[in-house]
């Protein structure tokens, strides 16, 4: 049962105005430890320059997508084992399917609510304390 | 400001970012570039702003963007085509969605039955059943469609919080070159290379430099070598072990990678990362996902990245090389002037001082004056890299204007092509900001007015599609933006029929060629025969050079009949500075704009007439130009100059109107930092703006126009000197 401030989490989205959404979801979830990324290319670099244990990535965006970051990630030995949820803009089931197929620990559709964000981090890493 | 409504705005900025790379992007697909990026990209635009709405609650902007984004899915997985016809609706959707956007940030309605339409468009466009819109609250409590996804099975964690991630993993670079004894014993490069690749993640870079030309090749002769960048956890042994066998048949050099000391298990370098991006991707386009969605097939550990491929060879240098994205941070403009606004008191501060110094009587040798050339020099490098920071490209505005020309082009029956240059001509923000207007009005006149009716094109032997030209450069510190046509250029018979008509000039008034043109410019001038929807919005050409001069810029005229017209606007870097004369009335010194200014001349007594109604005119060469003394029009002496005793300034205000002003003085010519007298004190007619001179004391900067204008009703005006007066050649 880990507690959600001792947890570090990127966030990579292409849109500011979203990490901002998704940082002040975990800010109430307790979360203290942030580091944001405009794109799966600059996640995996502050990935493999300072490892976090939730990535929490957003699908379609320039230059490497959500789906070609989690391949990366667990393609490299000391990222692979980072906890990966995945948001989409809408319940995309073949997405998702490729995504599970990559490794991926879980998904979130936008819009969310905070409620629903607490259900995918704890079905990930149980219940938090 | 609360959070949410920051972000709000966050993420209102960043929609005027994504429907300019749509609309961008649907232009380029219309210029015949489809590539795969564009079109992901245009998705992409219409897909941020759906999700970003959707967090906002904004249904009506969700919904259409939902059946956008739909439409454009289509053309991205292959199934619509994009023609000129796709396009067409898509760039009309592109203007609906703006306006949306505008609507949910601002209030207000739009066209909702153009939406309607449109989404009927969109809809019939992809022809395929359409996917229910996210209905928020249902994905929130994780039912309904997003429900039944939970079935997957999802990668189990396992990891361990209190060992974060740092397996014990090492870089290693080897390098085999075999010899031809290799392949005489049947031994395959391939197969060991592959074997390597098992050992963890390899890139495999090819040097096939040494291979001969194909008359030189020996069949049996070894050419090739290979560099292999691997990361693995197994010991060297491990790695010297997969070529065992083949050990005495080429040239091995297993070493740790450059840069990295061997037992260190830290980060990998740059080579590396985008080595993985491109593994990543290559495995990504090696597992399609079939259409029917199967059972998921298993992921295979980069399977392919180990074979050598000449093509591949060069590409991990490539990326190497390739520049890191550039990073940006968003600051609040308030912040920003604030800079701006001290970095302002620095320079005054530093011209006072320097001031100072050399009344003190100091050496120019002298540390002192030394130290602060050396000031000097830092001052002024600040202002410009501060005023570098407000800098925006001119794209900004440009890219409005692919949708006025659809818009005017399709209301005057008229197919324009537009051409834009220089959009990546960098000037202050405020000067962007106050260009919209005029460059609108530009383009709608050279659609309107400037281009012929295809039919009259083709029988000029000209191509039916007219071409505005939209440019921006940086010339002598300045901007120049033209707005040009290729249309019929100026009808000068038609100008100075409507000219004499409208009682603008006399009609035996002598004009050049140059000054015919010109009189567009004269407020209330028209030559459209009906006023049309487009142009005759009661604005004219007058208002786009007063908002051009108010920007401290000037605008000219160029036509060729036959060949078109060309506007050429030339306006400040900046509105944080003003190259100004500085003069002296009643005592006081003032500062006029440079821009304003045409000449300066010292009249003769003759020169001056008093005209019974209190106004005082000036001849020069031949053309009587109302003349203002400034002390008296600001108030600093009741009783007007001698004008034979100062000297007058020729200015040329709004409207082409000309003016002569009556200083006491003229004290030099200086770049002064404007300080909004509003801001500070409160808006005084007849003064623009005020600065503070290099001496510390506060010098008020002219407004032209106005003053021109309140010392015109003062004295009653004279019917004969119509704004035009500067044309009237008695």
């Amino acid at each position: 049962m880990p507690t959600a401030s001792s947890l570090k989490v990127l966030i990579v989205d292409d849109q500011h105005s979203m990490r901002l959404l998704i940082r002040g979801g975990l800010q109430q979830l307790g979360f203290k430890d942030f580091e944001e990324a405009s794109d799966g290319e600059d996640g995996l670099r502050k990935l493999v320059a300072s490892p976090a244990h939730l990535v929490i990535s957003d699908f379609n965006m320039p230059k490497l997508d959500g789906l070609g970051l989690l391949r990366a990630i667990r393609m490299h030995p000391p990222t692979s084992k980072m906890a990966y949820i995945m948001l989409t803009g809408q319940a995309d089931k073949e997405l998702v399917q490729r995504a599970v197929q990559f490794g991926v620990n879980n998904y979130l559709v936008k819009p969310f609510t905070v409620a629903t964000l607490k259900q995918k981090i704890e079905a990930v890493f149980g219940p938090l304390t | 400001m609360d959070p949410m409504a920051a972000i709000r705005d966050t993420f209102f900025q960043e929609c005027e970012e994504q429907l300019g790379a749509l609309e961008t992007g649907l232009l380029t697909m219309e210029g015949g570039d489809c590539d795969p990026e564009t079109v992901n990209g245009v998705f992409r635009a219409v897909h941020s702003v759906k999700g970003g709405a959707g967090a906002f609650g904004l249904d009506a902007l969700v919904r259409f963007a939902h059946v956008f984004e739909t439409a454009l899915d289509d053309v991205r997985a292959g199934r619509l085509a994009p023609d000129g016809r796709v396009l067409g609706v898509m760039l009309r959707a592109a203007d609906a969605l703006a306006d949306l956007v505008r609507v949910s940030r601002d209030g207000g309605a739009t066209d909702a039955e153009r939406d309607r339409l449109l989404v009927e468009d969109l809809k019939a466009l992809s022809g395929s059943p359409q996917p229910q819109a996210p209905q928020p609250d249902a994905v929130a409590s994780g039912s309904a469609d997003g429900g039944d996804m939970d079935g997957f099975a999802f990668q189990p964690l396992r990891f361990e919080l209190d060992a974060p991630p740092a397996p014990a993993e090492q870089n290693w670079t080897v390098r085999f070159r075999p010899e031809a004894g290799l392949y005489a014993k049947a031994n395959e490069a391939a197969v060991l290379l592959r074997e390597l690749g098992r050992l963890g993640s390899a890139l495999v870079t090819l040097d096939a430099s040494a291979l001969p030309s194909f008359p030189d090749l020996h069949p049996e002769g070894a050419y090739l070598s290979w560099t292999i960048d691997l990361a693995t956890a197994q010991p060297e042994s491990a790695i010297r072990e997969v070529f065992e066998f083949v050990e005495g048949d080429c040239e091995l050099d297993i070493a740790p990678a450059a840069g990295q000391p061997p037992g260190d298990t830290g980060g990998i370098g740059d080579i590396d990362l985008a080595a993985l991006i491109q593994q990543s991707q290559a495995t990504m386009a090696a597992a399609p996902v079939a259409p029917g969605v199967g059972a998921p097939r298993a992921a295979e550990p980069a399977p392919d990245t180990g074979i050598p491929n000449p093509g591949r060879a060069s590409r991990p240098a490539d990326a190497a090389t390739a520049p890191a994205s550039k990073a940006t941070i968003r600051v609040d403009l308030d912040r920003v002037d604030g800079l701006i606004d001290l970095v302002g008191e620095l320079v005054i501060n530093q011209a006072m001082l320097a001031q100072r110094v050399s009344e003190a009587g100091l050496p120019r040798s002298s540390n002192v004056a030394l130290g602060l050339g050396d000031l000097e020099q830092l001052t002024r490098e600040i202002q410009d890299s501060v005023m570098a920071i407000r800098a925006q490209p001119v794209k900004s505005v440009f890219q409005r204007m692919p949708r006025l020309v659809r818009e005017v082009s399709a209301m005057t029956g008229k197919p324009v092509r537009l051409l834009t240059e220089g959009e990546g001509t960098e000037v202050d923000k405020t000067v962007i900001e106050h260009l919209a207007d005029p460059l609108t009005h530009m383009i709608r006149n050279a659609i309107d007015h400037g281009l012929e009716r295809p039919e009259d094109r083709a029988a000029a032997g000209k191509p039916a599609d007219g071409t505005v030209r939209l440019a921006a450069r940086h010339r002598s510190g300045r901007i120049v933006i033209e707005v040009s046509d290729d249309g019929g250029g100026i009808n000068r018979a038609r100008v100075r029929a409507s000219a004499v008509a409208k009682g603008l000039i006399a009609p035996d008034a002598v004009l050049s060629d140059e000054e015919t043109d010109n009189l567009i410019f004269l407020p209330g001038f028209s030559t459209a025969e009906t006023v049309s929807d487009i142009s005759g919005r009661g604005v004219g050409m007058d208002v786009v050079k007063r908002s051009i001069q108010a920007l401290g810029g000037r605008i000219a005229i160029a036509s060729r009949p036959g060949q078109g017209s060309t506007f050429t606007m030339s306006l400040p870097l900046t509105l944080a500075v003003l190259d100004g004369m500085v003069v002296s009335a009643g005592g006081q010194t003032l500062v006029t704009p440079l821009t304003a200014i045409i000449e300066t001349l010292q009249p003769r007594t003759g020169d001056v007439h008093s005209l019974g109604s209190g106004a005082t005119v000036i001849a020069i060469r031949g053309t009587f130009i109302p003349l203002v003394d400034v002390g008296v029009a600001l108030g600093y002496r009741a009783e007007p100059l001698d004008p034979a005793r100062g000297i007058t300034l020729l200015i040329e205000n709004e409207g082409c109107a000309r003016a002569a002003l009556l200083v006491d003085a003229i004290q030099g010519q200086r770049q002064v930092v404007i300080k909004s007298l509003e801001a500070n004190y409160r808006r005084v007619p007849g003064v623009a703006a005020a600065t503070i001179l290099g001496d510390g004391r506060v010098a008020l900067i002219l407004d032209v126009d106005a003053i021109v204008a309140a010392s015109r009703s003062a004295a009653g005006q004279a019917p004969e000197f119509t704004p035009a007066a500067g044309f009237a050649h008695v």
